[in-house]
């Protein structure tokens, strides 16, 4: 029988006893996660981020969105009146690292796509308070004006496969090409929306149909948060 | 302190060679933190027994009272449903009209709606319908309507949505004119509300305006909109062209905003609420509610 003393009196003894004892709560929280069915949902329609909604959520992440913003709709009344369904786990599985947050000075976004016009996110990027007087939102005037740099965007998208984002072969060796399409209202879009679903808006996010900036990327990324999921094939566990 | 003098020590002793050994008491613990502690490992049990606590290989353990946080929202949102109820059958079955002359019924849907607009509209329309300029989104609150104020008319624009179709005009926009003749234009523009000195040019662009321009077409022929003005005495197709001649202006009535419309032209959207898919889709219900809403602001006719 070991006394309490001697645990006390030994530094390396106390240091791997204190380290069995958190793995074995750790493990018994994170463990089951692995293997529980219900922990990712089924669901239909979720796929990974175009290259253009992906430059857009490093973008998010870039200039700190998240710490105003959060992406988890709680199962609430209020937050269903307010934002919709609550938000499942099986939308942000191909998030790394994913953007639940909980600090909200600014809304929520988890779906925010689709709910205002792009007109409304330009003018909102440009100068927040000219749109919504009470906002304490900056101003992110400069993602018009910068040109968006994409070399690197096969290189990302094969890390991201790397962590289980099922990006194929044919999906970063087109990336350049469909991020260019994706931006534009002219282009030919028959190779993106077979690659990634007829539902990829394809638009002229920034509202300059000869540049692709930062902020076309943002609002790509913003327009699409939230509506991938076919709610209606969705059956929640409620009764 | 006298009973901390009299227990035992846990035989520890530091300094020694000081002369003054520090020591430690090992009393026993306060009796009501003791019993508080023995009850929070009971309330621990009886917590796993009755709500879902255990992960498992294949699920987790679901507690003898079954509760889940997603039944709750369900019931909460039952329970709503259940009290608007006797509201909403009401309101499904009458027409605009009929409502807006019910008290009770009108101010259940202006609440609703009041509710919806802070989330859907305002960012647009801002808070109370007051217009955001920096987007040339519309005033709600006042009598100026650009399609039409009254219930239905509302309703139609809420469900479907609108655009603008004011086309480009200056050459190097896509349209079909010198920058001289869109300066013309644009000082006849500002002559129809008194803001123009420049009879000249004015003269000019009443000539572009009535002819090779055809802006009478839409904003008809004393530019008074598609909505009051007329095409040689015919009414005017409902286009949403607003009246150039009050001073109540979407983008900026002054010289610059002016020539920038009629240069690169405006084409605003109004979402459709009543056929936009997944985060924009309102039920014919809310869009009633909306309307109301909107109608009650000031300008509804």
């Amino acid at each position: 029988m070991i006394k309490h003393e001697t645990i006390e009196k030994n530094v390396s003894l106390m240091t791997i006893l204190t380290l069995v004892a958190i793995a074995i709560g750790g493990l018994v929280e994170i463990v089951p996660l692995f293997f529980i069915k219900s922990t990712i949902e089924p669901v239909k329609g979720m796929r990974a981020y175009t290259p253009l909604e992906l430059k857009g959520r490093d973008i998010y992440i870039r200039e700190g969105c998240y710490n105003c913003h959060s992406q988890m709709i709680r199962p609430l009344r209020d937050e269903a009146a307010r934002y919709g369904h609550y938000s499942l786990a099986a939308e942000s599985m191909y998030d790394h690292p994913f953007q639940w947050g909980s600090k909200r000075t600014g809304p929520d976004l988890a779906r925010i796509g689709g709910k205002y016009s792009n007109h409304w996110h330009q003018a909102h990027m440009e100068a927040p308070r000219s749109v919504v007087p009470e906002s304490v939102m900056p101003g992110y005037p400069w993602l018009r004006k910068t040109d968006l740099k994409y070399d690197d965007i096969e290189k990302r998208m094969q890390v991201l496969n790397m962590v289980g984002v099922p990006y194929t072969a044919e999906q970063i060796a087109n990336a350049k090409k469909d991020l260019v399409d994706q931006a534009s209202l002219a282009s030919d879009a028959s190779g993106l929306t077979k690659r990634y679903g007829n539902k990829v808006p394809k638009d002229d996010f920034d509202a300059q149909p000869d540049r692709v900036t930062e902020l076309d990327a943002l609002v790509a990324y913003l327009q699409m948060l939230g509506t991938l999921v076919d709610f209606s094939s969705y059956q929640a566990q409620t009764r | 302190m006298a009973d901390l003098k009299d227990g035992k020590t846990t035989g520890h002793q530091w300094d020694e060679d000081e002369g003054f050994p520090l020591q430690e008491y090992n009393n026993p613990l306060p009796r009501w933190w003791l019993y508080t502690f023995y009850a929070t490992i009971i309330w621990a049990v009886i917590y796993w027994i009755l709500y879902p606590a255990w992960p498992m290989v294949d699920g987790f353990t679901k507690g003898m009272w079954n509760w889940s946080m997603y039944k709750e929202l369900q019931q909460d949102l039952d329970d709503v449903a259940a009290k608007q109820k006797p509201f909403n059958d009401r309101l499904g079955k009458m027409s605009l009209k009929e409502i807006a002359s019910d008290n009770a019924l009108l101010q259940f849907a202006v609440s609703g709606g009041k509710a919806m607009f802070g989330d859907y509209c305002a960012p647009c329309h801002g808070g109370g319908g007051v217009g955001v300029k920096a987007g040339g989104f519309p005033t709600l609150a006042d009598d100026d309507w650009l399609f039409g104020g009254d219930l239905e008319t509302i309703q139609e624009t809420i469900s479907n949505g609108r655009n603008g179709q004011m086309p480009a005009h200056l050459k190097s926009a896509g349209g079909a004119f010198s920058d001289a003749q869109v300066d013309d234009l644009t000082q006849y523009v500002l002559s129809l509300s008194g803001k123009s000195k420049d009879a000249v040019a004015v003269a000019r662009g009443d000539t572009l305006f009535h002819g090779e321009a055809a802006c009478n077409s839409c904003h008809g022929d004393k530019g008074d909109g598609s909505l009051k003005g007329t095409l040689a005495g015919g009414p005017l197709p409902p286009v949403g062209a607003p009246n150039l001649t009050d001073a109540i202006w979407l983008y900026g009535g002054d010289l610059q905003t002016v020539r920038e419309s009629i240069a690169k032209g405006r084409v605003g959207q109004m979402p459709a609420w009543g056929t936009g898919t997944t985060n924009r889709k309102l039920t014919p219900l809310q869009i009633k509610q909306l309307t109301l809403y909107v109608h009650s602001l000031g300008g509804g006719k």
